[in-house]
């Protein structure tokens, strides 16, 4: 995880100076604007893993000596195997997109078909 | 139906391999008909409006729809299996990201079939005014904006599964310096894709909000400033041609060595290049924007420049690794050696667009269309068919025939080399893209001509690569678990691989545990 934070860190400053670069190159707001929230992605994932000893620390596939069969033991949990609520999920975001286009009649459509498939979710991951 | 809602990896990334492959058709025959309208001067095929739509929806479905999502698949596919993982990290949100971009793709295809002067006809880009109401009437452009609503929201949450799997779920031994070097670039990938597509968003909602609420944003007459959108695009746009490039910088640096019998040469330089272009990919954007007068074109030029020498760095990496190889010509390396040729010329003649002096001459002709075709279908498709060829065996545990995949790279080449080729020159002779008609005698005729005989023949050939697939899963002859002699860890399980993958993990001691396995003796 420390390369991936470390890459995370370079991306942050690199987007910050670039930002800060350009705006003093062009005086040009959207650009700036741009580069600078890009800066912040990069530093929200880096600051989680850097305030994360569990993940900045050494793991497993950290170690190059690692051995698969020895150290393996994390359970993963179970994986779901099949599930239908993205579909639902989809079409109300489509439905509820649409009334933009068609009116707003088809709002409480889409929003019937998100509720459903957002307690579809949470009722399939409780098992 | 089974398929359908199954969340394992493997078989969400067959489902994004196949809709891809289904755009890609799709994209394909809107592009021939272009063809064919360009063939001889004077109009034949289609009306004025109608050529507009097809250029509209042949530019969304092949970047959006087909390249990027294809690229989606073998990443499902491959991911788990070169990290030594037994599921992608949120299985859910995988399929729930495959059925927004199935969405997507339906509301794309709807806005091109839209009631007469309804239709999307406003380009791939849809820039302001073009896209207002008042010159690009009824649902056609809306449906557009929502499908591309959706392709972002998909991007954005394989953005998530792929670097959390990537960075939590890896094998014990497998370090981030011994990761495979697709899976390496699809974190660059997911990684630009989190960065570059939400402001794209932004752009697109500001968009329906102004064609259907009375947004004044891009409304120059009210204030507004149309450029703000090109900005918002195109911080997408420019490093979206890299999430559409890396991963095919990934798929052929994975064929090259296993077919040239070496280690991957030059593999800490190779990684740090892709890091290197993941971080200037996103400030070269305005280079689209040279001729509007509004942006600094040195600071872009200087930056687009600059993210040539990375690039160039990964050519010495193919070389090296080929240099005193044994080479096998199988299909697979023929189509990566084929992408290297003609990124090359992509890649080159980008550098040449770099220049504001040029691109001023050069913006919106052929020569751009060429160039750029150049990148993303002589690169990122051929790139494409490479990794059909490669993976082909260990996704379906059979062998597709090695003299048709001959017969379709040879027309593919061919048949780009004419088609793309002649563009430069119609660029060069100043013919404008986006028309539908040009007049005889202007030096356009011969070049649209021979430009058409090449679509036709890749036509042809992407036909013969569909006759194969199928006479091979019909055929069935089995491929082994490692028909290549490859090097990463998808190589070391079977062909098709389990439900959860490996049935015991080899021990991660360098770049290649395939191999050592198999050659303990040379094994570090």
């Amino acid at each position: 995880m420390r390369v991936a934070t470390r890459y995370f860190v370079l991306l942050f400053l690199f987007a910050s100076v670039a930002g800060i670069v350009y705006w003093f190159i062009t005086y040009e707001a959207v650009g700036t604007i741009l580069l600078l929230a890009f800066a912040c992605t990069p530093a929200i994932i880096a600051v989680f893993a850097i305030r994360h000893g569990s993940m900045s620390g050494r793991r497993p596939e950290d170690d190059a000596e690692a051995d698969p069969a020895t150290e393996a033991g994390e359970v993963l949990g179970p994986f779901p195997a099949e599930t239908v609520w993205p579909i639902f999920l989809v079409l109300g975001t489509i439905v509820t997109g649409a009334s933009l286009v068609y009116g707003l009649i088809l709002v409480p459509v889409g929003a019937a078909l998100l509720v459903w498939a957002v307690l579809g979710f949470t009722r399939e991951s409780r098992g | 139906m089974h398929r359908l809602v199954s969340t394992d990896h493997k078989n969400i990334g067959i489902l994004y391999c196949v809709s891809a492959f289904v755009f890609f058709l799709v994209g394909g025959s809107l592009a021939e008909v272009m063809r064919t309208e360009l063939m001889e001067p004077s109009r034949q095929v289609v009306s004025n409006e109608t050529y507009n739509t097809l250029f509209t929806i042949h530019g969304t479905v092949m970047i959006f729809l087909f390249v990027a999502p294809f690229a989606t698949g073998l990443a499902n596919y491959f991911i788990p299996l070169q990290i030594g993982a037994p599921d992608m990290a949120f299985p859910r949100l995988n399929l729930t990201s495959f059925y927004f971009y199935i969405g997507a793709g339906v509301l794309v295809l709807l806005a091109g079939v839209a009631a007469a002067g309804q239709a999307a006809a406003m380009g791939w880009t849809a820039y302001p005014p073009l896209s207002e109401i008042r010159l690009s009437p009824g649902v056609g452009p809306d449906l557009w904006i929502l499908g591309l609503v959706l392709v972002v929201i998909s991007n954005v949450l394989n953005g998530v599964n792929i670097l959390t799997t990537v960075f939590l779920m890896r094998a014990p031994g497998m370090t981030m310096w011994r990761l495979p070097v697709f899976t390496w670039n699809m974190v660059v990938v997911a990684i630009l894709g989190l960065v570059a597509f939400p402001p794209a968003a932004a752009a697109l909602t500001l968009l329906l909000i102004g064609r259907r609420l009375g947004g004044l944003v891009y409304d120059a007459a009210a204030g507004g400033d149309p450029t703000i959108y090109q900005h918002l695009f195109w911080f997408l746009g420019h490093p979206e041609v890299y999430i559409l490039i890396l991963p095919f910088f990934g798929v052929i640096t994975e064929i090259i060595p296993v077919f040239s019998r070496k280690p991957l040469f030059g593999y800490t330089g190779f990684l740090l290049a892709t890091l290197t272009i993941g971080m200037l990919s996103t400030g070269v954007w305005a280079h689209h924007m040279f001729t509007t007068g509004v942006i600094d074109n040195p600071f872009f030029a200087a930056m687009t420049l600059l993210i040539a020498v990375p690039t160039g760095v990964k050519f010495f990496n193919w070389i090296g690794s080929m240099w005193g190889g044994k080479i096998w010509l199988a299909v697979p390396m023929l189509f990566s050696i084929g992408f290297m040729l003609n990124f090359l010329i992509g890649g080159v003649t980008g550098v040449m667009l770099a220049s504001p002096a040029l691109d001023y001459q050069a913006h919106d002709t052929y020569f751009v269309v060429a160039h750029f075709h150049y990148t993303m279908l002589g690169g990122s498709v051929f790139g494409i068919f490479a990794a059909i060829y490669f993976w082909f065996p260990k996704m379906t545990g059979v062998m597709l025939s090695e003299k048709l995949g001959r017969v379709v790279f040879a027309m593919l080449l061919v048949g780009f080399n004419l088609t793309f080729w002649p563009q430069f020159v119609l660029g060069q002779r100043g013919m404008p893209r986006r028309y539908v008609d040009y007049a005889s005698g202007l030096g356009y005729d011969t070049p649209n001509f021979v430009s058409t005989i090449g679509a036709y023949l890749m036509g042809v050939a992407v036909a013969v690569f569909l006759v194969d697939v199928w006479r091979s899963l019909r055929r069935r002859t089995p491929a082994g678990d490692d028909p290549w002699g490859g090097y990463s860890l998808e190589w070391a399980t079977s062909s098709p691989p389990p439900e959860h993958n490996f049935d015991e993990l080899p021990k991660i001691r360098s770049l290649r545990p395939a191999f050592d396995r198999e050659h303990p003796e040379l094994a570090p």
